[in-house]
């Protein structure tokens, strides 16, 4: 029976949760087309994760276990894919568009003589291949593009956050877990990883909140961050920056949003003090509800702002802040 | 060090443009360097300036793109080549184009843009490096150079990881990572006697296509939340998150 597989990467023992979005599209194309919903899990320790995938439908996971992945180099990464997909023959491959994806997706792809359509926002498969939509141009734009899948290869896709809901398979069984031991050659693993630099510490990962509070450049200076982080704390929100702030020092880089940083699709998202460029629009767009807050009454954040505040972020955060507490209480 | 820098020309994705009978038309009909190509250009001059070198640059597109290789060379870089084709390529196409030609081209280091600005597509990289048999760093924001070795600080999801990259080896810049110059008077005088090589080349295999384009479904009009008073215009809207939006 033919198979489609998604790649779930694991963070701190958690399933990424783009990931299981694009599970939720995978077993959703599985069952159109009567094939297999597979999963794969590469991570230190992935069989216990690899349990927990059967609940969004994954009938049989492919797990490698190896504590090279403790380091995020990416020639291991690739080797265990590799394998997975030498293993299950699927006709397509579903990735959630993490950094870590895309570190390894286009290596992926040229060795398995396989197309690869990243970043998009939809998916489906056709009888040659998979059809999708790309935003192109800083998401100005979108392009419907097809790949053709060569004889014995996948199609690979790589989907933005936000593009389908996860949601839970019902009548899912218990999967049934394939155990792989990663084959190396060692001489491929010829990055040395010296430190992590800054790690998000504390606090709510970007790519996994429902709530996110992104601060722009109106936000200059502590008293300003301080207020970020206050609305944050009474959303339960993470906290993202754009370019300009993260440029200033104020915001660590991992918080940036936009074409060249995160794609974040939260339930709700603040912009405060953001003045809206297109990059940073590119990757902020698929939130379901957006506030902005802004002095600037043209600037162009407001084009696609659910709710618009003109007003000054000093003004405007702290009585927002009680009025969301009191909400609360 | 040798330095190759893949570079490519793109439409300015800043410029006006719209969406006419599902293709795309770019009003102004203007190109640039692709900002994240420019970073790469830049991070091999720097490299250059510090520990000598040479920085060869090289693109794959129809023959007008061939001002671009100009503007690489008027920053700084001391050779070019123009693969030349009018064909519409998918990644792995300009990935074999370019595998051929640096093959046995003798760099310690490849660098190019982490994606390109008009598709942010970013599959050129890894699948060059597999190519070329190389090992690679992605979406750097910092380059440095210690002996053989590239020390290259990258941006992950939870973090900058910093990474000893031995060479010939392949790293893909991200425009976080540095001002790419503006070519002066005495560069770009210079650029006109700088080597370039032409050839033609033939596109084989393409698998991904462009069927057509269309605009981002649009956003419901928003609503502007007003009032004098800065306590009701915020719990105006914690009673618009809470019920209409169902928010919060």
């Amino acid at each position: 029976m033919p198979t489609i597989l998604t790649h779930v990467p694991v963070s701190g023992g958690t399933p990424n949760r783009t990931a299981l979005e694009a599970l939720t599209r995978a077993r959703q194309i599985a069952t159109e087309n009567g094939w297999t919903c597979a999963a794969s899990v590469v991570a230190p320790e992935a069989s216990g994760v690899a349990e927990s995938l059967g609940a969004y439908g994954a009938e049989t996971v492919y797990a490698v276990s190896d504590a090279a992945f403790e380091q995020p180099l990416n020639a291991p990464v690739v080797d265990a894919l590799e394998q997975v997909i030498r293993e299950a023959e699927p006709e397509i491959v579903v990735f959630p568009s993490t950094e870590g994806v895309k570190d390894v997706i286009g290596a992926l792809a040229q060795r398995l003589g396989a197309p690869a359509l990243p970043d998009v926002s939809a998916f489906s498969a056709t009888a040659s291949g998979v059809s999708a939509t790309r935003p192109v141009m800083a998401a100005k734009f979108r392009a419907d593009v097809e790949a053709e899948a060569p004889e014995g290869a996948p199609v690979l896709v790589s989907v933005r956050a936000g593009s389908y809901t996860a949601e839970e398979a019902s009548g899912a069984g218990a999967p049934e877990v394939i155990d792989i031991a990663l084959a190396t050659d060692a001489s491929s693993l010829k990055q040395t990883l010296r430190e992590v630099v800054s790690a998000a510490g504390g606090g709510v990962d970007l790519s996994d909140a429902t709530v996110v509070v992104a601060a722009g450049r109106g936000v200059r200076d502590e008293a300003g961050r301080d207020l970020v982080q206050q609305l944050a704390d009474v959303t339960g929100a993470a906290i993202g920056a754009s370019r300009a702030v993260v440029e200033m020092g104020l915001f660590p880089p991992e918080a940036q949003i936009g074409q060249t940083g995160k794609v974040v699709a939260p339930d709700l998202y603040f912009a405060v003090g953001i003045s809206g460029a297109i990059q940073h629009v590119a990757g902020m767009t698929g939130s379901r509800t957006i506030v902005a807050i802004n002095k600037d009454a043209d600037a162009p954040i407001f084009d696609v702002a659910t709710y618009g505040i003109v007003g000054d972020l000093h003004a405007v955060l702290p009585p927002l802040i009680e009025a969301l507490r009191d909400a609360k209480a | 060090m040798r330095f190759a820098v893949c570079i490519n020309q793109v439409p300015d994705v800043a410029a006006p443009s719209q969406v006419r009978d599902g293709q795309l038309v770019l009003d102004a009909g203007r190109v640039v360097l692709d900002a994240y190509a420019a970073s790469a250009v830049e991070a091999a001059l720097v490299l250059k300036e510090a520990s000598g070198g040479e920085v060869d640059v090289v693109l794959v597109g129809p023959e007008k793109a061939s001002e671009t290789i100009r503007k690489a060379l008027a920053m700084g870089a001391d050779s070019g080549t123009h693969l030349v084709t009018d064909a519409e390529l998918d990644s792995a196409a300009v990935v074999r184009l370019l595998a051929d030609h640096l093959r046995d081209g003798g760099h310690d280091a490849v660098l190019l843009g982490k994606q390109s600005q008009d598709t942010d597509a970013g599959l050129v990289g890894g699948m060059l490096a597999e190519a070329l048999a190389l090992p690679y760093v992605t979406n750097a924001v910092g380059l440095a150079q210690e002996a053989d070795t590239l020390v290259v600080t990258r941006q992950g999801d939870k973090g900058q990881e910093v990474i000893a990259l031995p060479t010939p080896g392949l790293v893909t810049c991200s425009n976080d990572m540095n001002d790419p110059r503006i070519p002066n008077l005495k560069g770009i005088m210079a650029s006109k006697r700088k080597p370039v090589e032409t050839k033609a080349v033939e596109a084989s295999g393409v698998r991904v296509k462009t069927t057509g384009y269309a605009n981002p479904p649009s956003r419901e009009p928003g609503k502007t939340v007003d009032g004098d008073e800065p306590a009701a215009v915020a719990r105006e809207l914690v009673r618009l998150l809470a019920d209409e939006a169902r928010a919060i």
